[in-house]
């Protein structure tokens, strides 16, 4: 054991940081962190949860850039990392959280992630067969990442960087949701890709893995190396120590003397729900009951079930009496761990926050007094110390522990039947830590059973009476009296060698599955509704089917379908462009002063560059907006929409300047029925659906919209993404534009909004769905066309406008519904 | 997206623990609104004589109204574009119903309310419980109220009753009926969602749907009920644009879809959800309606409003997104304090 060995030896360094310190506001994450990894070696970085691994590996892949030190790459030292860089320099990472996107299938997630050389764009299907074969991953190439399950995304996230063939490999907790053979399967492909030369980093949280499989061990704790070796030369007595090491004590409250006939306080037997399974454990009154563990080993789906939030089987009971869930949900009072997104209103007052839950008490003649509220939320902030400027401050001012004491003082002021408290110290700084212990000790001598998890073994030790101790969703050690020691609960939790409860298997998609779950599915909808219309409609009328009904309707349904082209880029996206319509008609408008008769060539050329140049910058504008000014697309594109009506009114106060005639028998030309702008229409779609599938930047644009955060860390310039996928959305409505050049023949300023709901409409039918990354560009111009025919339809029969407007309601609803359903039915399917 | 959370309450009056508190939207739109007013006395008198306010503001006390509903809507994350449909349903129901016949217009209110009520459960049917996306649900529920309407209407205007003309209409000491109906229907709207336990419940839920689902709160039925209340509000203001106008058309709801948007958020209410601002929110219908009237008496082209409403939303959304502060201080060539207090 020593931390000079790694630099006196002379072997070659794949990567060496040197002096590597972080700091997070006054929080030390790193501090003087020396790391040499050399290539045929498998290097276990080991430490719990907040020693800084995590960090460490950041800086490693130039995600998080140091404070201090310095990283040298292959013997030279470099200035600094990026994502992107890195990969060049043939480093790979394996997440902790894959970095997948979910609506595109396996497919195009690694045609998205790797580079050309390794996979060709088009074609290189079996170069990706073998890509997943290699970590035997048992799935379909064209099965959406959605439909995996969280192993299998994994599995993939392996694959990528395998495929890469990479001179730094980094794994993160690699092994956490893997099953037994898949976890032989991934140490086989670390031995043989260490055999030929990678070097491996392995960061674990099982001491039984670092013995399996790495070559030497470095152990972190509190931001600082603890220590180095090759791992044949340590023993696991040591390695604890130095994991666990010696700690500042807190000041825990004394812990309550018990009597053995007490009454019990809490029972929980077979408890069994999502990531957990046969859970028995009893407190007696007065005691608290601890749930430690290696993070994500079910303790934190434990403490949902017991608040009644998720469900389960087995039972709980609390002073004697059973609950259920829908009790424990409405009574009982929980603290996530998670307190800034699932524990407070961050954006309301201490008062607000600390008085939610027990507003009914406050209540005097059916309104809340505020005087009873404020006396109440006082007397707790001062018996909790919860130090404020006032009860109005938005709780976001406050530290992380005073927070966390307006999240008990809520808990308490509600008098719930159990206190269940997931993590309920961390980001807390060390005196608040001493007065949130005290805070739970007295609420459980007062009778409420209180139920901790943390993954700070001694704090559990300090605090617990009773621990069980949890592995892979089942309890693996149940401890109490003076079995509750630090090292007792981390020797439970690191060398327990259970395995994933029920390794969710997926259900294996049919073939009508498959089909139903297909992007192209609402197209086929669509077109059997248009069929049927038609068949309805037609043999009563001779002139249904007739050249002229035909090329009118097509010439309709084409202006609608470009403009919903360009709605289809915002949507996919997960935005979306209000500003379509009043779009369209202010390009008619700016045509209007341009393309007339006697107008010379030049002039009709200037008035077309212009049209580009506004819709060019009013896409640029709306993307700017939303990306950079951080306007939500609705705020953004409402006011381009409104703007844009005015600058309409503002050049033509009244209807004027009339089209020439030649622009308009141009565009309105047809080829027997069908008319030509509605054959480049079709050609433009399917253009732009081949691209949405095949070429890199629809990839790019579906992954964009599908998950803006796996999407950056895959290399996708998102911002740059979205801003030109609204420009596109403008330039289509240009398209759009020419066509109502030739239908009004006429600047008129008061036309053109009423596209932007149409195209919306159009896009939603054709199944594109409102959070991004799902759809088709074909779906949209058979929801444009489905639109269409149903505006002829009703003139035809005769129906007048009511039923037009009945059929729009019914069928978007419908539509929305069945689509919803199906997208239901993928999650569940998913098992998430 | 980023939204700098810290500013919602910018004035604090501490006094016995800050009783007393003005919103940063109710600055903003009030300081405009004054200015708006100021403005137009300068450049026309007439623009804020008795004779042009009496003509502003019931039409800005029926914006108001729409407004607040939409308001509840935008608080909970969601967005409602049945505004429209339910506005003009109402004043049709209340115009063709009775049909000039001023004592079957109490029942022809209920018919509506009913219509109300039922629309908003669709909505919220939709929306709270199958998790549809708001925009789509609306859209097709406000397609179909419009075909319930021409199926009552046939398009055609009719003629209001006197009673409605006399009670919306009317005015009392000068002041039009419409504007205290407005004024009360604020109190009430603020007295349920700041007083009453369902009301902070629904504030909060809106702040953080996770964290409210947490707690133990059914966020689902306030959500769902959200879209009723909404449908109630569209309703009164329907029934108010009956009141005002003698022979109002099947699609006059129309022109309040865009405004209702735009007040909420001139409000200072956030298109994310979150703590809705219902005093605000009334005096940004005053300043949009007021804007509008100014226009139309200086004779300038209707152009100019809707391009300074574009301007004020822009204006008022990023006032809320974008820290200026930040901003400025990456902008300023001088690095000499980087990350120090800005002087």
């Amino acid at each position: 054991m020593s931390h000079a060995a790694s630099t006196l030896t002379g072997a070659p360094t794949v990567m060496r940081l040197s002096g590597i310190t972080k700091r997070y506001g006054g929080v030390t994450a790193l501090s003087q962190v020396d790391l040499d990894i050399r290539p045929g070696e498998v290097h276990a970085v080991l430490g719990e949860n907040g020693a800084g691994k995590s960090t460490l590996m950041g800086v490693a892949t130039g995600a998080t850039q140091p404070d201090e030190g310095t990283i040298a790459v292959g013997g030279t030292e470099v200035d600094s990392l990026t994502p992107r860089s890195v990969t060049d320099m043939g480093i790979a990472i394996v997440h902790q959280h894959p970095a997948v996107l979910p609506d595109l299938t396996v497919l195009e997630n690694l045609r998205v992630a790797l580079p050309s050389s390794v996979l060709p764009l088009g074609g290189g299907t079996e170069a990706a067969r073998a890509i997943v074969d290699r970590v035997g991953l048992d799935i379909d190439l064209g099965d959406r990442v959605d439909t995996l399950t969280l192993a299998e995304k994994h599995l993939l996230e392996v694959a990528k960087a395998f495929a890469l063939d990479p001179t730094l490999l980094i794994l993160d907790e690699p092994t956490a949701p893997l099953g037994a053979d898949a976890v032989d399967r991934l140490f086989a492909l670390v031995r043989s890709a260490v055999d030929g030369g990678t070097a491996v980093v392995y960061i674990t949280h099982r001491m039984a893995e670092v013995r399996q499989l790495a070559h030497r061990v470095t152990v972190l704790r509190d931001g600082e190396v603890r220590g180095t070796s090759t791992v044949d030369e340590i023993t696991d007595e040591d390695l604890l120590g130095l994991i666990i090491g010696r700690r500042l004590d807190s000041t825990f409250p004394p812990k309550p003397d018990v009597r053995d006939d007490a009454p019990v306080g809490l029972r929980v037997t077979g408890l069994s729900g999502h990531g957990f399974e046969g859970v028995d454990a009893e407190v007696r009154r007065g005691e608290i009951l601890g749930v430690a563990g290696v993070v994500g080993n079910g303790q934190t789906e434990l403490l949902r079930a017991l608040a009644g939030l998720d469900r389960f089987t087995g039972t709980v009971e609390a002073a004697g009496t059973g609950l259920t869930q829908a009790t424990l949900r409405a009574d009982a009072a929980y603290v996530p761990a998670d307190r800034q997104s699932e524990g407070l209103m961050m954006k309301m007052s201490v008062r607000e926050n600390a008085a939610l839950l027990a507003l009914t008490f406050f209540r005097r003649s059916g309104l809340t007094s505020r005087r009873r509220e404020l006396d109440a939320v006082h007397r707790s902030m001062d018996s909790l110390s919860v130090k404020s400027a006032s009860a109005e401050a938005p709780v976001s001012s406050l530290s992380g522990g005073n927070q966390q004491k307006v999240v008990l003082a809520r808990a308490l002021l509600s008098e719930p039947p159990l206190l269940v408290a997931d993590e309920p110290t961390q980001g807390v700084d060390v005196g608040a830590r001493a007065e949130i212990y005290t805070i739970l000790r007295e609420t459980s001598e007062r009778g409420v059973p209180v139920v901790i998890a943390s993954s700070d073994a001694k704090e559990l030790e300090g605090l617990c009476d009773r621990v069980v101790v949890m592995s892979r969703g089942q309890v693996v050690a149940d401890l109490h009296g003076d079995e509750v020691t630090e090292t007792r609960i981390i020797q439970a939790a690191v060398t327990s060698t259970a395995e994933v409860v029920a390794d969710a298997e997926r259900n294996r998609t049919s073939r009508l599955g498959r089909w139903l779950d297909s992007e192209y599915t609402p197209t086929l909808l669509l077109v059997a509704v248009m069929v049927l219309l038609t068949v309805l409609i037609a043999p009563g009328n001779d002139r249904y089917l007739s050249a002229f009904n035909i090329s009118n309707l097509l010439l309709g349904a084409t202006a609608v379908g470009f403009i919903a082209l360009g709605q289809n880029f915002a949507l996919l996206t997960g935005g979306i462009d209000l500003s379509v319509g009043p779009l369209a008609g202010f390009l008619v408008v700016v045509a209007s002063f341009f393309v007339n008769d006697g107008s010379s060539a030049v002039r009709v050329v200037t008035g077309l560059v212009l049209m580009l140049a506004v819709a060019v910058g009013v896409g640029t504008v709306n993307g700017l907006l939303i990306r950079f000014g951080h306007f939500t697309p609705i705020a953004a594109t409402l006011t381009l929409y409104i703007a844009l009506g005015g600058f309409a009114f503002l050049l033509r106060p009244t209807q004027d300047g009339y089209i020439s005639i030649t622009f308009q028998t141009a565009i309105n030309s047809t080829v027997g029925p069908l008319p030509v702008a509605f054959l480049l229409l079709v050609a433009l779609v399917v253009v732009l659906e081949l691209g949405l599938r095949r070429r890199r930047w629809g990839l790019v644009l579906r992954g964009a919209g599908s998950d803006e955060d796996a999407a950056r860390r895959v290399g996708i310039p998102v911002n740059r993404t979205i801003v030109l996928a609204y420009v596109a959305a403008s330039t289509c409505c240009l398209f759009g534009a020419l066509l109502l050049m030739g239908q009004y023949g006429i600047g008129d300023p008061s036309q053109g909004s009423a596209f932007t709901l149409t195209s919306v409409t159009a896009v939603v039918l054709g199944g594109t769905a409102l959070t991004g990354g799902r759809g088709t560009f074909v779906g949209t111009l058979a929801g444009a066309l489905l639109l269409q025919q149903l505006l002829n339809a009703t003139t035809f029969l005769g129906l007048g406008s009511t039923s037009q407007y009945y059929f729009q309601g019914l069928l978007i609803l419908v539509a929305a519904v069945v689509y919803t359903l199906l997208g239901l039915r993928r999650r569940r399917l998913a098992g998430v | 997206m980023v939204i700098t959370g810290e500013n919602d309450v910018a004035v604090q009056t501490n006094r016995s623990g800050g009783r007393v508190t003005v919103s940063r939207g109710l600055v903003t739109i009030g300081v405009a609104t004054v200015a708006l007013f100021v403005l137009s006395a300068a450049l026309d008198p007439a623009s804020v004589s008795g004779t042009s306010l009496s003509g502003m503001l019931p039409v800005a006390a029926v914006l108001a109204i729409a407004g607040l509903g939409q308001m509840l809507v935008v608080q909970q994350g969601g967005i409602d574009l049945s505004v429209a449909g339910g506005i003009s349903l109402a004043l049709i129901v209340v115009t063709h119903v009775p049909d000039g016949d001023s004592g079957r217009l109490v029942p022809a209110i209920g018919i509506a309310l009913v219509f109300a009520v039922v629309a908003g459960l669709l909505n919220g049917v939709l929306i709270g419980l199958l998790g549809l996306n708001a925009i789509i649900a609306t859209l097709g529920t406000n397609a179909l109220l419009y075909g319930v309407n021409l199926e009552i209407s046939g398009g055609r205007p009719r003629i209001t009753t006197n009673l409605l003309a006399d009670v919306a209409g009317g005015t009392t000491a000068g002041v039009p009926h419409a504007v205290v109906i407005a004024l009360v229907t604020l109190g009430v709207v603020t007295l349920l969602v700041k007083k009453t336990v369902a009301g902070r419940r629904f504030e909060a839920i809106g702040s953080n749907r996770l964290a409210a689902r947490t707690a133990g709160l059914r966020e689902r039925r306030h959500h769902c009920l959200t879209y009723v209340w909404a449908q109630l509000l569209y309703c009164l203001a329907g029934i108010l644009i009956a009141g005002i106008t003698s022979q109002p058309t099947a699609y006059s709801g129309d022109r309040y879809l865009l405004p209702s948007i735009a007040v909420v958020v001139l409000g200072g209410t956030s298109l994310l959800g979150g703590r809705g601002f219902p005093l605000p929110t009334v005096v940004a219908a005053v300043f949009l309606q007021q804007l509008v009237q100014l226009v139309s008496v200086l004779g300038v082209s209707p152009a100019i409003s809707p391009l300074v409403q574009a301007a004020a939303l822009a204006v008022g959304v990023s006032l809320y997104t974008i820290r200026w502060t930040a901003l400025v201080r990456r902008l300023t060539p001088d690095r000499a304090a980087p990350s120090g207090a800005p002087t």
